[in-house]
């Protein structure tokens, strides 16, 4: 079997937690919890962080098995296969949600009205691509622009450090607005979850776990540091720029005497936003194989139809995708963030006892 | 016992050959001795069959045994014995052929000459510093060329025959215990089941070689120069030659040794890795550059800074054409004017030049048919192309690619190209080698040899991408 090395998995693992962060999420979170967001932020992270080990930890008893094997030994087919199903969902809509909040993005900077068709035709060969050649040579792609892609990254939050910015004003929000912000921002985190199903095909004789913990790390502090510099940038007036990361260089007056430096910010959007759905759409076809015993081929005509359908119908309207994440998408998160490794814990914990049986 | 009748066995191999304008035999007979010589006279130095196989037997005064002709009168230094049925096979290989009717056994002689190239420097691959030395036509000079640089026992030259008509020799060269087992295996398999009535030149059997056949990358490397067979060789790579054929190629192939240069290991470090960054560049600047240019103009004309938009906006006012059918026209217009340049005589070259660049460029400019930014990006990246020749034919398709992408989608249209591109790359490994390492994946100790250059002495493992049976170069 082709597998990734440990490294591919943490720039993996980055790209999925830039995801849904790094555009529309602070001035979100921004509306309900201020400057404090960044304390939501933090430990949303932290409950993330909690899965790594159970991560590793499942990966290194289970070694070569597959996640959905694993589960259906120990809790049968029947909750393998709901648990599958919310993960099916869970993916699509992350997709869906990494593709509109970039679709919106470029609609409004770049190419100034509607594009969606060119979006499509764009993305949707590319992606399908992606699933076909596997997580192996789509991994390796990420690495070959994983430090371009975070150049860009940091370019941007460099430059914006020559423009004014001030401390935030924080401990502004009771605790009811904090919770309710980590509930209903919820969906955009827990994307750990995809390493579990690809545990398999991750090779831990190549490289070091404890890179696991530093590239997690690495991408955390860095979404960190763009929040607080886009508040400290903004400060009251944050909810209104609607792409953090892009907007960190847009009003840098001195540095656009040169020329647009957007554009790369542009370029790292493209690319982040790129390898994200390479990642989400992945998992979904891998999900949807793993529920009907169907060829690859299948999967992808399946992903493509969803993804066009629930686009068009269900989500055309931006604002219907952005209520869809803050309101109804977050019981999924909860169940398929906190309950499947819990259940995980459960697993580990059982094997333990049988072990200390034998 | 059964001895030959040498005039019966002449007319066979002659009707065989149906009789072919070169074929030739001699007689010669003492007593009721009666010895034949079988050959084809375009293919043997004549001189030599005088003097080592004709004259000794006309000054010899005993009886002749077939020992003593083997051993002392014939003054040959590859001589061997052979089956009767090999006979014909030998002849067309160049040797002479010597039936008696004294004895059953054969002798096959090898007095093989033709005409060949001297080895020069060849055109693909000037260099300032270094060897000049380049491959010719004949097998014999190549493995010469290479035996010179590897006085090793581990040096393998192992030849097969492919073509059933040309019966070309290919040869499998590689270090043995530093080449990988697996792949030269692979190669003798895949070389064995070419089923092909001719090889003519090794370009021939490299889409037999290749994972994708129809694939537009190149898989496998090729040289023409003897030096950098040799340092592949070291590195664990096969080589392969191909009689008749100045190009030997090297297998496993990745993408970055196009970016590397002999020339590079004849100068400082420093200096070639920065002579590599321009490389890169160059593919970079060949590959986008005009569908970029096209993505600012058309979806993106605000990220453009204002003084070069105003250019802009100036030149291409009252173009006949839309941004991007003069992007292609401009970019189909050199590409014409490319290949009649390769295909005219040197003679013609200038006129061709004057004509292209005076009257089509400047003309078209001043008509108003295009536009000079335009002709700059599509020069400047046709001149980028050859900072890389030899990925030149794949680039250029690609350019095409993306003018097309960056024409219809934009700048997602040319990121997204990207990124397929190199999804597409990286799921085909050549010969069990990822094709983009030492980048993708990233193999740390290979980075020595990549973009940015290491000295020469610190170079002391082989490179890993390409799984070596030993390691260390020592």
């Amino acid at each position: 079997m082709k597998k990734i090395s440990i490294n591919q998995c943490g720039i993996l693992m980055v790209l999925c937690i830039f995801a849904n962060k790094i555009l529309l999420m602070p001035s979100l979170m921004y509306h309900q919890t201020s400057a404090d967001s960044i304390f939501v932020l933090l430990v949303l992270f932290l409950l993330d962080f909690i899965m790594l080990p159970i991560f590793i930890k499942l990966k290194k008893v289970y070694k070569d098995d597959k996640f959905y094997d694993v589960l259906k030994a120990k809790i049968g087919v029947f909750f393998t296969k709901l648990i599958y199903i919310a993960l099916l969902i869970f993916f699509m809509f992350k997709c869906l949600l990494v593709f509109s909040i970039t679709y919106v993005y470029f609609k409004q900077q770049i190419y100034q009205e509607e594009f969606i068709f060119l979006a499509l035709i764009a993305f949707l060969p590319v992606i399908n691509h992606a699933i076909f050649v596997g997580v192996r040579s789509f991994s390796r792609t990420i690495e070959l622009f994983f430090w371009i892609v975070i150049a860009g990254f940091i370019f941007c939050l460099v430059i914006s450090l020559f423009t004014p910015i001030s401390m935030p004003l924080f401990f502004t929000s009771n605790s009811s607005e904090f919770f309710s912000s980590m509930y209903n921002h919820v969906f955009a985190f827990g994307d750990f979850i995809f390493f579990f199903l690809i545990m398999d095909r991750i090779d831990f004789n190549k490289g070091k776990t404890k890179n696991l913990y530093f590239y997690s790390l690495f991408a955390m502090f860095l979404v960190l540091i763009l929040f607080f510099l886009f508040y400290a940038k903004y400060q009251s007036t944050a909810f209104m720029h609607n792409n953090a990361l892009a907007d960190l260089l847009v009003f840098s007056v001195q540095f656009n005497a040169i020329g647009r430096l957007d554009i790369i910010a542009m370029l790292t959007i493209m690319f982040i936003t790129l390898f994200q759905i390479e990642i989400f759409s992945y998992a979904f076809c891998d999900c949807f194989m793993s529920i009907f015993p169907l060829n690859k081929t299948f999967s992808v005509v399946i992903f493509d139809i969803l993804f066009l359908l629930l686009y068009y119908v269900f989500i055309g309207k931006y604002e219907t995708m952005v209520a869809s994440s803050l309101f109804w998408l977050p019981y999924l998160a909860v169940f398929v963030n906190y309950l499947i490794p819990i259940i995980v814990i459960f697993l580990l914990l059982r094997l333990k006892n049988n072990i200390n049986d034998s | 016992m059964s001895y030959f009748n040498v005039e019966q066995e002449v007319k066979k191999v002659k009707t065989t050959l149906n009789e072919c304008v070169d074929f030739s035999y001699r007689y010669y007979k003492k007593d009721k001795q009666k010895l034949a010589f079988i050959f084809l006279k375009s293919i043997i130095d004549s001189q030599l069959f005088s003097s080592a196989l004709y004259f000794p037997l006309q000054t010899y005064e005993g009886e002749f045994s077939f020992d003593i002709l083997k051993n002392d009168l014939i003054k040959c230094v590859d001589i061997k014995e052979v089956k009767k049925e090999e006979i014909v096979d030998e002849v067309l290989d160049g040797r002479v052929i010597l039936l008696t009717n004294f004895s059953d056994r054969i002798l096959s002689i090898d007095l093989l000459k033709f005409p060949t190239r001297i080895p020069s420097e060849p055109p693909t691959s000037p260099v300032i510093q270094g060897p000049r030395e380049g491959f010719v036509e004949d097998l014999q000079t190549n493995v010469t060329l290479i035996r010179r640089r590897i006085k090793s026992q581990d040096l393998v030259m192992d030849v097969v025959r492919v073509g059933t008509k040309t019966q070309t020799k290919v040869c499998i060269t590689y270090l043995k215990g530093i080449a990988n087992k697996k792949i030269v295996k692979e190669i003798r398999q895949k070389l064995s089941k070419i089923e092909i009535d001719g090889v003519l030149d090794s370009y021939n059997i490299l889409y037999c070689l290749e994972k994708r056949p129809g694939s537009l990358f190149k898989q496998i490397g090729n040289t023409e120069k003897p030096d950098i067979v040799v340092s592949k060789l070291l590195e664990g790579k096969v080589a392969i030659i191909v009689d008749n054929s100045p190009i030997v190629l090297t297998i496993p192939f990745i993408f970055i040794e196009d970016l590397q240069n002999s020339n590079d290991y004849y100068t400082n470090h420093h200096y070639s890795s920065f002579v590599r960054i321009i490389r890169l560049l160059g593919l970079l600047i060949a590959l986008i550059a005009p569908g970029f240019y096209l993505a600012l103009q058309l979806f993106h004309y605000n990220i453009l800074p204002l003084n070069f938009l105003i250019t802009i906006a100036d030149t291409t006012q009252g173009l006949p054409f839309t941004p991007f059918l003069e992007i292609l026209f401009i970019f189909l217009l050199f590409q014409v004017l490319y290949e009649v340049s390769l295909r005219l005589p040197s003679y013609l070259g200038l006129a061709t030049s004057v004509v292209g660049a005076l009257i089509l460029g400047d003309t078209g400019v001043k008509a108003g048919l295009i536009s000079p930014p335009g002709v700059i990006i599509v020069a400047l990246s046709k001149i980028a192309l050859y900072t890389i020749p030899e990925q030149a034919p794949q680039i250029t398709v690609l350019q095409l690619v993306f003018i097309v992408l960056g024409g219809s989608l934009g700048l997602i249209g040319i990121v997204s190209g990207m990124v397929y591109i190199v999804n597409y790359l990286n799921d085909f490994d050549s010969f069990s080698t990822p094709y983009l390492a030492p980048y993708s994946p990233r193999i740390n100790q290979d980075l020595k040899d990549a973009i940015l250059m290491n000295p020469s002495f610190s170079m002391k493992h082989r490179p890993q991408s390409f799984s070596p049976e030993k390691k260390e170069r020592t």
